[in-house]
């Protein structure tokens, strides 16, 4: 739970012929993480690089080509199917085009019909206007003095085709509004059509196509669009049943061939990523120890000329090795909160754990509420069983809603708090609005031993990389811990408290230790066997080293002290809860049904505001004061390849 | 200058500044003007702020793709000043942004066009890896319906389906672009200055002056353009043109698509600008023949919103000035680099 799955550091050579299903057997496997490596198309990228590169390129175009077809077919991808094979492009280029001349035909008739059936009901819809004139339109076609054109118009450019005009005697009367078109009816003498023509095109005023066959008055023409749109509608079902058919016939072998392609893709990108030799492939990465010899194995059945050498990092590897946090379910919450600041190195402590302690401990002891802390643990476990269908994408977060609500209930019971009401419960330990300084002090203590086991954490991080320098030296290791103690003990003593360790000796280890901080660095470099060097003379070191150990010790104090604001945040949850009842009383009376309804809805927005600012409060305290006393976060996340991305 | 305008603009402020001071100086711009190769060009420009676009494999660093690459530079200047512009002034850095996608959009028609392919068309779109509605892979299932018509029917639910739709029966008739193209271009524009017209009045100000100056000399370009080159009539000149301006009226335009005298109305046209006087008149004095001028006018016209960008940077300026100045004259390099790029490629 605390350590990183072990790690072996795999080295592939893999003979050109079997490069394909090798990479897809090492997909398949989902355990190999490959290492870093240069991006197809990087600096030192190779034409081999370039044309696997090329070759994924072509897979991303038939896959997009694939997801037309489908969506044209009314298909979704659906998920993945749990064998996948690849497929040479040539095969998927093949199918698609098959596809394709099934599907387009289809398609494209829909579409003609489609739009065939919006021109006729674009044309009813222009050719109501003129509902109430008597004129055959045909008439209207044949003018021979008058040049005439009804059609759609920008309404845009209504104002520029008549500012374009303005030299002629025209005439352009807008009949309706269409959205942003207008159905106009632009007229001038027959003399002028070609300018009026001109005008006319530039200021994009289409004509309105009104097929030859609808003559006749508009109120004729009007009956023969319907009866056009009825025979349209016939064709657009015939075509869908047609289309349907073809869904229902090709929709697996489709989401199949999507799938093979998508894969196909991902394997070609990652063979783009290798090393290339003369025939033959180079692939370097990493294994959890447990999983080598299955991968073996699976890599020799596909052929025995594989080269598979194996061989556990060394400790100056470490920083390259990706790491895989194994923790029990309930905590892989607070673990995405450990990785969201940054990735344990490999061999470095998980210190998930650590913060599924002390987390809920920070939140409990600043929202101390039984109430509100059981109704939090109550949709945290709502949460966690996943029986709400909205909530399941936030069931991992239900972990740490449940561990921070019992903690607060906790808390709300040593309190004697309960949905704000101070006199329902005793306070088995003490009420934060009455004992305000014992409550900060309880903080600032609670602070001085998280800072401290985070000092014990970096210590036993060093212990474990062999680190003795570290370990011994380092501002946050052990004489950083013993220059925090000595100082809390000498601090403590000067507030009258009876301590078992002389004042001398407590000045005696902070001078030790201080020192020890002060020549950190040379001490560190004897330690390693070397001479240590002061490229800047002596006197500047001495002076930096002292402001170096003066800005540890206002961290230090500036990090116990933040851990004042627990205790100020649990005076301020009571303070909170009274306003709401203050509130009550002011706007209802006391005891009437007005009144529950208020103190029911502040509780609400107390537990929904305040609880959302301790929750950022405790994730700083974790981040800024705890987690900077031991983790670096400088790993590297364990991605294995897997043949399909995951969601 | 109000103080919530100082303080709304004071990051924006700071980061144009910051940006403004990694332009190319004149200095570099002569000494890669005066470069003799691709590759000595190359390594000039890896030691200005456009390096770490160009870190890519050597063979894929085509002339187009070169220029492609230093584009994306662009791209993130945009990402940077959209997120710290404050509103409304983002609206407009977001509509400037939206300039590149119908460039990018008319990449693809013009592709469906010809028959292109996507590997002929892809590097001569602009990277726009934020804020668009048209990313690549729409782009590219644009492309593959190999369909004017069904390629527009994608585009429903944008602005951009009204314009073409309304010109695709043009296109459809003639076989020429113009139709499409024209229409996208003034929609843009005009979206543009609707932006314009929604800002408060102390960014409409400077956003008028330099996008102003800007659209009108698109505007007269495109007007001259369609007279002397595409012999267009008057009444298709005004259609073809926008009425929305700053300093050049529809009724100068109407002048120009009119008169036969283009060398008399130029130099009152454009009354502000005093370098215009002598544009169409030749080194002894005498009229230079319609159209040899144009391209010495158009350098005149951007030299002049050059000149506005780099005086908004002389002034205290907390409003949308400062960052449409620096994306302006950031424009203006890229398009010198591309044509100093271009070169190589054909020599």
């Amino acid at each position: 739970m605390f350590k990183s799955r072990a790690m072996l550091h795999v080295e592939l050579l893999i003979p050109e012929t079997e490069v394909l299903s090798a990479t897809e057997a090492l997909m398949a496997s989902g355990v190999f993480h490959l290492a870093a490596a240069e991006q197809p198309g990087g600096v030192k990228a190779t034409e081999t690089a370039v044309n696997w590169h090329n070759r994924a390129l072509d897979f991303a175009a038939l896959e997009r080509r694939i997801l037309t077809v489908m969506e044209e077919l009314h298909i979704t991808p659906d998920s993945p199917p749990a064998d996948i094979h690849l497929i040479a492009p040539e095969v998927a280029q093949r199918d698609i085009v098959h596809f394709e001349q099934e599907a387009e035909p289809l398609v494209e008739a829909l579409d003609a019909a489609r739009r065939h059936l919006a021109l006729l009901q674009q044309s009813t819809r222009q050719l109501q206007p003129l509902l109430g004139i008597e004129v055959d339109l045909g008439q209207l076609r044949e003018l021979r003095y008058t040049y005439a054109v009804l059609g759609t118009l920008p309404a845009s450019n209504e104002e520029r085709l008549r500012s374009s005009l303005e030299q002629l005697p025209y005439l352009l009367i807008p009949l309706r509004r269409d959205g942003d078109l207008l159905v106009v009816l632009l007229c001038g003498a027959r003399q002028h059509a070609d300018i009026l023509e001109r005008a006319a095109r530039s200021a994009y005023l289409n004509p309105l196509p009104l097929p030859e066959q609808y003559r006749g008055t508009p109120k004729e023409a009007l009956l023969a669009l319907q009866e056009g749109q009825q025979r349209t509608h016939q064709h657009i079902a015939e075509y869908e049943a047609e289309i349907e058919r073809l869904r229902t016939l090709r929709v697996l072998h489709l989401r199949s061939l999507l799938w093979r392609v998508r894969a196909s893709r991902t394997v070609t990108e990652t063979i783009a990523r290798y090393d290339y030799l003369r025939h033959l492939y180079a692939v370097d990465g990493w294994v959890p120890a447990d999983a080598l010899p299955t991968l073996q194995e699976t890599l020799l059945a596909i052929s025995p000329r594989i080269v598979i050498e194996a061989s556990p990092p060394a400790v100056e590897e470490h920083a390259a090795v990706p790491t895989s946090l194994e923790n029990p379910s309930l905590l892989r919450a607070f673990q995405s909160l450990v990785t969201t600041y940054g990735q344990p190195g490999y061999g470095e402590l998980d210190p998930t754990p650590l913060l599924a302690l002390t987390f809920p401990f920070i939140f409990g002891l600043m929202f101390g509420d039984v109430g509100h802390g059981a109704l939090l643990a109550l949709v945290g476990a709502l949460l966690l069983s996943r029986k709400v269908p909205a909530w399941r994408g936030l069931a991992p977060w239900g972990g740490i809603l449940l561990a921070c609500g019992l903690c607060a209930a906790g808390f709300g019971a040593l309190y004697g708090s309960f949905f704000g009401f101070e006199n329902i419960l005793p306070a088995l330990w003490l009420r934060p609005l009455e004992n305000t300084l014992g409550v900060l002090l309880f903080a600032v203590g609670a602070g001085a031993v998280i800072l401290s086991l985070g000092m014990l954490y970096h210590i036993l991080n060093a212990a474990i990389t062999r680190n003795w320098g570290q370990l011994l030296f380092d501002h946050s290791a052990l004489a950083g811990l013993l220059f925090y103690w000595a100082l809390i003990g000498l601090g403590v003593k000067a507030f009258g408290v009876t301590l078992p360790l002389s004042n001398g000796v407590l000045g005696g280890v902070a001078l030790v230790s201080g020192a020890a901080l002060t020549f950190s660095e040379p001490l560190e470099t004897l330690l390693r066997g070397q001479r240590p060097r002061f490229p800047d003379g002596v006197g500047t070191y001495l002076i930096l080293a002292f402001f170096e150990l003066f800005e540890t010790l206002l961290t230090l104090f500036s990090n116990t002290l933040s851990y004042v604001r627990m205790g100020a945040f649990a005076v301020a949850h009571g303070a909170l809860s009274l306003v709401v009842f203050i509130i009550a009383s002011i706007l209802t009376r006391k005891g009437s049904v007005g009144y529950w309804i208020v103190i029911a809805l502040g509780n609400l927005f107390v537990i929904g505001f305040e609880g959302l600012i301790v929750s950022i409060q405790t994730l700083r305290l974790e981040y800024y004061e705890f987690f900077s006393k031991f983790f670096t976060g400088n790993g590297t996340r364990y991605r294995p390849l897997t043949l399909l991305p995951k969601g | 200058m109000g103080a919530t305008s100082v303080v709304a603009y004071a990051t924006v402020q700071a980061l144009c500044r910051a940006l403004y001071a990694d332009l190319l100086t004149p200095d570099l711009q002569a000494a890669l003007t005066r470069a003799p190769d691709l590759e000595t060009l190359l390594s000039q420009l890896r030691l200005t702020a456009y390096a770490p676009h160009l870190e890519i494999a050597r063979q894929l660093l085509t002339p187009r793709r070169i220029v492609y690459q230093l584009r994306q530079r662009l791209g993130v200047i945009y990402g940077k000043l959209i997120r710290f512009t404050p509103e409304p002034g983002r609206d407009l850095i977001l509509e400037l942004w939206r300039l590149y996608e119908i460039d990018n959009l008319k990449a693809v028609l013009r592709g469906i066009a010809s028959g292109a392919t996507w590997s002929e068309v892809r590097f001569l779109l602009a990277p726009m890896p934020h804020h668009t509605a048209l990313p690549l892979d729409t782009l590219l299932r644009l492309l593959e319906t190999r369909d004017m018509s069904r390629a527009i029917g994608r585009l429903r639910g944008l602005p951009y389906y009204p314009l073409l739709s309304q010109a695709l029966p043009q296109y459809e008739a003639r076989g020429t672009l113009f139709p499409l193209e024209i229409s996208l271009d003034l929609g843009y524009r005009r979206a543009l200055w609707r932006c314009i017209a929604h800002l408060p009045n102390s960014d409409r100000a400077p956003a008028e002056q330099l996008l102003g100056a800007l659209l009108d000399a698109d505007n007269l370009l495109w007007a001259l353009r369609f007279r002397l080159y595409y012999h267009l009539s008057e009444e298709e000149i005004i259609n073809y043109t926008l009425t929305e301006h700053a300093q050049i009226t529809p009724d100068e335009i109407r002048a120009i698509a009119r008169s036969d005298d283009l060398a008399g109305i130029l130099p009152h046209v454009l009354r502000h600008i005093p370098a215009v006087q002598q544009v169409t008149l030749s080194q002894h004095g005498t009229l230079l023949p319609p159209g040899t001028w144009l391209p010495a006018l158009e350098q005149i016209l951007y030299a002049h919103v050059r000149e506005q960008c780099r005086q908004t940077f002389r002034e205290a300026t907390f409003h949308i000035g400062l960052p449409l100045a620096y994306l302006i004259l950031a424009e203006y390099e890229l398009h010198d680099l591309t044509a100093i790029i271009e070169s190589h490629a054909v020599t």
